[in-house]
């Protein structure tokens, strides 16, 4: 294909094992998006070049990079129906948002191993970007499950990497509608390692941390980057604040490697969060992310899932977007009729025909001056106490 | 919990009252701090601000202030007239008297000896600590009615869906939206979870009304 060798080769790193990360029942977080995502991406035709790179899962020592051992202890004994319950809630773990399952240390080490290994394929010069949509379990702790993540791909790629190839810098840039804090502190002190978050404001919303004051520690001052996002805020407010930041923030680092955390719940139609964009927000941002790593550092980008509860609605199309920019493929105008008749009858809502929102759809709200004008201030904030000290 | 002695300083950064106000202003700057007590034989006998020190001495840039630096005493510029707080005080009690006095910080005192001092910063953190914003949660607004129950209610609800609190704060009351109702209080839940869905729900079914987060 002319497009891929103008501008870089693509992987997309999946198999079934990394499936059975979930956690039954009506929980939200449920590796059905997943499959949707990747079937439609089949129906559309656009993996027809790229067949799925397998992975293992990570080993005890890649996860207590950043994990303690005690904690790892911990999830194997949950998976295996061992371990007493009330210290295994001092882990985070058997919670509604974090509830134990049959094997869980196994199906979470190998979301680690996906990534790990989407890490290592483009840091081989094997292929320029790579995408692991498994992947994005930002808000999993040291020692303690948080918000739906047991293992932090991110943070355990990213350490892997640093031992690896030392001296590299590594740009982790996340666009969940959730604050990014278990990759943040686990690399706060770093000045190798930039943590980019652009979320809805934890004032209400979960983990409540990510404020333009959290900027690093010591040597890292600078390196984590903040901009919550009013809830309500609309596509419109939030690629110019992405805009404002995000590339400037890049170049000023100069990383070797991009991580982008692509969790696509700040969607209008999320039911966890409060923010109203569009799949337009959710091309822009990796359409950036893709120049921007061919501008600073050879093209070499990795991409992960997040974040993403409309199951049926949002995340089959956002993630089928991103692996379109990824693998630089056009993204087709409609949905694939035959994925829309393999779905639509065990779906509870009526799925979108096309694979764009049509933003007469999703009307301004009442107050989108207001809110695009406190976003401005968060931004004005950050390029100067933070950006500045990169 | 939440006593003067939980959060207040206790290595304390002091003066003589003849040390010069060009000293004083150094130590302000080098131990990063903005309130000095002043000891005299060990005893208290005033404190003294970084804005006190600076607005008893030229600008930047006046050729007087290299002189003025030295001669000045703290002695000079200091309160006298100190207010202090007990160890034992209620961290809020010493806040209302920082506020009534318009000051940022008290100096500790117990029997008569120098223990500590807590300033508008720890107050501060210890407010972050008291709501629990330190800690991973989802921060939820619930109206009550100003009843016997309703807050045990409330928190049984979270109780029953397996959601840990991580803390709650209580305000006063206020009038109802709908007329001919009790009057309400709001309650500030910080709770552990991602999720608030299907926990709103309940709460919404058990007769609270959810100000925060809205219903998707």
């Amino acid at each position: 294909m002319a497009a891929q060798a103008l501008s870089g080769r693509a992987a997309i790193v999946h198999d079934l094992a990394l499936e059975n990360y979930g956690f039954g029942g009506d929980h939200p977080f449920n590796p059905l998006r997943v499959r949707l995502a990747l079937e439609l991406c089949e129906a559309l035709g656009m993996l027809e070049d790229y067949p799925f790179v397998s992975s293992g899962p990570a080993t005890d020592e890649d996860l207590t990079t950043v994990h303690i051992l005690s904690y790892v202890r911990m999830v194997q004994k949950a998976g295996r129906g061992a371990g007493d319950l009330s210290d295994l809630l001092d882990y985070g773990l058997g919670t509604p948002d974090n509830p134990i399952f049959p094997d869980m240390h196994e199906a979470c080490a190998r979301v680690v191993g996906g990534v790990l290994a989407a890490c290592r394929l483009v840091m081989a010069g094997e292929t320029d970007h790579a995408m692991c949509i498994s992947g994005g379990l930002h808000h999993a702790m040291r020692s303690r499950a948080s918000g739906f993540c047991v293992y932090n791909d991110a943070g355990v790629a990213i350490s892997r990497l640093k031992e690896e190839h030392p001296g590299i810098r590594i740009a982790y840039v996340d666009t969940d509608a959730h604050h990014g804090d278990g990759v943040q502190w686990m690399f706060y002190s770093d000045p190798d390692v930039l943590s980019v978050s652009m979320r809805e404001s934890g004032r209400y919303l979960f983990p409540g941390s990510g404020g333009v004051d959290e900027k690093g520690r010591n040597g890292g001052v600078g390196y984590s980057v903040n901009v919550p996002l009013e809830p309500f805020t609309d596509d419109e407010s939030w690629i110019s604040c992405f805009e404002a930041v995000v590339p400037e923030a890049l170049r000023a680092f100069g990383p070797d490697l991009i991580l982008s955390q692509n969790g696509c719940d700040g969607h209008a139609l999320d039911p966890l969060t409060h923010l109203s964009a569009t799949t337009r927000l959710y091309e822009h941002v990796p359409h950036r992310i893709h120049d921007l790593a061919h501008h600073l550092c050879g093209g070499r980008w990795v991409a992960t899932g997040g974040g993403g509860y409309d199951i049926w609605r949002v995340a089959p199309r956002a993630w089928s977007a991103l692996w379109a920019i990824v693998s630089h493929q056009e993204l087709p105008e409609r949905v694939s009729e035959d994925w829309l008749s393999k779905w639509s009858g065990k779906s509870p809502v009526e799925l979108p025909p096309l694979m764009r929102d049509d933003p007469e759809d999703y009307p301004q709200g009442p107050h989108v001056a207001k809110l695009a004008e406190r976003n401005l201030r968060a931004v004005d904030e950050v390029v100067e106490k933070v950006l500045s000290r990169i | 919990m939440l006593l003067v002695k939980d959060s207040m300083t206790r290595e304390i950064v002091t003066l003589p009252p003849d040390e010069t106000v060009g000293t004083a202003l150094a130590l302000c700057r080098e131990r990063r701090i903005r309130h000095l007590p002043v000891l005299m034989e060990g005893r208290l006998v005033g404190i003294v601000s970084d804005r006190d020190l600076r607005s008893a001495t030229p600008a930047f840039g006046d050729q007087e202030r290299a002189a003025a630096l030295q001669e000045i005493l703290v002695e000079d510029v200091m309160a006298s007239d100190v207010v202090s707080s007990l160890p034992d005080d209620p961290i809020e009690q010493a806040a209302n008297t920082m506020r009534e006095h318009r000051i940022g910080s008290l100096p500790v005192v117990e029997s008569g000896e120098l223990v500590g001092i807590i300033t508008s910063s720890d107050v501060m953190n210890a407010l972050v600590y008291l709501v629990g914003a330190n800690e991973p949660g989802s921060r939820m607004e619930i109206a009550v009615p100003d009843r016997p129950g309703s807050l045990a209610g409330a928190a049984g609800v979270f109780g029953m869906c397996g959601i840990n609190i991580v803390s709650a704060a209580m305000g006063p009351t206020r009038e109802p939206k709908e007329e001919g109702a009790v009057r309400e209080r709001v309650v500030v839940f910080r709770v552990d979870t991602i999720d608030t869905t299907e926990v709103v729900g309940y709460l919404e079914e058990a007769g609270y009304s959810v100000l925060w987060p809205p219903r998707p």
